[in-house]
């Protein structure tokens, strides 16, 4: 009988016994992973943190990460990298030593930052302002969150999520709520794999056939811009240059992510002489961070933290996030074409999410669908890139006041 | 003061600050386009000079061979020089 006892307590069941909740976590994996996989929803996240879920709840495996006050020693004072990887495992030591410092999240900015062409917002400069007005969604969650109970730190990393970029939000949560990192990571990342679902809707509530059939290029016709850009390669090399050090200036809490993004296209456009640098950060660098961030934020998804009714309302007030930002966006290019002569296209609006390209591509699917022959995705290339600085520039403004 | 206090403040000046950045986002922008295009017009008077009494290459085929070499490098080089083998 103590033989029999024995061999249970060695094996993983007494473990499934003792936290049935793991199973659910288990099958929450399984649906994310079949998302990832068939559906193809964001896979490139989705599947590394849905397996990190798999891991960290496979009973006995000890790959969960566990919580920051468990390595807390005393005040102030944590064990090392060493002591953790001891005691909690090889997950542990990923997680402490690449998220909890926050090194990830701008790594992966550096690489979309060489991936991004702000070519079609410099062509469209005063597009840029609805990428701002996009961002509303993040300050009214954060409102409506706090009302609901939650602390202002917290309510502001639920926010962020209507910013629609991923690593600004597990950065800003990494700052103010890691213990909601799970969650919000899989919300972030959800809701960006659903913007072709949710910008059709949003827009088809709030903008009439005749607006979403302004065509854009017909308009620069009738008033065609004041001057044109007589070297683009050039001014794309200095705006990167200019903008990383006028924004320090102003919110120098966004520079971890602003600064690596901008130098990341800063050696994309210096083009030959540095393309093994720009190779190198799109192709490596982001891919082995996207792993990395992928399975340690899958793996702080352990039942104990992740089933919870904090979990379900980040995933309601995440919609509403983005859902308020897609809106706002909407909103403010009916003001402006309320005033302007030049009309702009509601659906660049829209795209004032940070969510690039996806974002713009379904923008301008909506636009093709009315009217054949408006393409419209340089134009709501213009705000969805604007849409990354300024979700960068509120997370900024988050973590300086509240972090 | 109070948590609704504090998301009241965030709204305002994180909403303000996100606008400033952006407009200065216009600003540069605009700036640095205005100083590139005037220096791209006095580089140009400088080359014009030149072409006329050295009669360059044919404008139809410079803009081929620069298409073809933006294509080949994904845009990663530029033409900087042409010049004739034999």
């Amino acid at each position: 009988m103590e033989i029999l006892k024995k061999l249970i307590e060695m094996t993983a069941f007494q473990e499934l016994w003792d936290d049935p909740g793991a199973l659910l976590m288990l099958a929450i994996a399984a649906v994310l992973l079949y998302l990832g996989i068939k559906k193809k929803y964001e896979p490139l996240l989705l599947i590394p943190i849905a397996f990190g879920m798999v891991l960290a709840n496979l009973p006995g495996g000890g790959m969960g990460v566990v919580p920051a006050t468990n390595i807390e020693l005393g005040e102030h004072h944590y064990m090392n990298l060493f002591e953790i990887a001891h005691e909690y495992g090889i997950m542990n030591y990923l997680y402490y030593a690449l998220i909890k410092t926050g090194f990830l999240p701008p790594i992966i900015f550096m690489g979309v930052g060489a991936l991004t062409d702000f070519g079609p917002m410099l062509r469209n400069l005063r597009l840029s302002f609805f990428g701002a007005a996009a961002q509303i969604g993040i300050f009214v969650v954060l409102f409506s969150a706090i009302a609901v109970g939650f602390t202002p730190k917290e309510a502001a990393s639920l926010g962020i999520i209507g910013g629609a970029d991923g690593p600004t939000a597990i950065y800003t949560t990494i700052i103010l709520a890691p213990h909601l990192l799970g969650p919000i990571a899989i919300a972030a990342y959800s809701y960006m794999a659903l913007v072709p679902v949710i910008i059709p809707l949003v827009t088809k509530l709030l903008c009439s056939e005749k607006e979403l059939k302004i065509n854009m290029r017909e308009q620069d016709k009738k008033y065609p811009p004041k001057f044109k850009i007589k070297d683009l390669n050039t001014v794309k090399i200095i705006f990167p240059i200019v903008l990383g050090v006028v924004i320090a200036f102003f919110v120098p809490s966004s520079v971890p992510l602003l600064g690596m993004l901008l130098f990341g296209n800063l050696i994309k456009e210096v083009g030959v002489t540095v393309a093994r640098l720009s190779d190198a950060a799109t192709g490596p660098i982001l891919n082995a961070s996207t792993i990395f961030l992928g399975l340690t934020v899958g793996a702080t998804m352990t039942s104990e933290l992740f089933l919870d009714m904090k979990t379900i309302m980040i995933i309601v007030g995440g919609f509403i996030a983005f859902a308020i930002s897609i809106a706002g966006g909407i909103f403010s290019v009916k003001g402006y074409n309320l005033i302007a002569k030049k009309k702009i296209n509601p659906l660049i609006g829209a795209t004032g999410l940070s969510a690039v390209p996806m974002a713009s591509r379904v923008a301008n699917e909506i636009a093709l669908k009315y009217d054949s022959g408006n393409h419209v995705l340089q134009y709501c290339m213009a705000s969805n890139i604007s849409g990354v600085i300024g979700s960068a520039v509120a997370a900024g403004v988050l973590i300086s006041f509240l972090g | 003061m109070n948590d609704f206090g504090i998301a009241f403040q965030l709204l305002g000046i994180g909403m303000t600050t996100v606008f400033i950045i952006l407009s200065l986002v216009v600003v540069i922008g605009n700036l640095i386009i205005r100083v590139v295009n005037r220096l791209v017009l006095e580089e140009k008077g400088t080359v014009k000079g030149r072409e006329t009494s050295e009669s360059l290459i044919d404008k139809k085929k410079l803009s081929a061979i620069m298409a073809a070499v933006n294509i080949a490098t994904n845009g990663k080089a530029t033409v900087v020089d042409i010049t004739k083998a034999n």
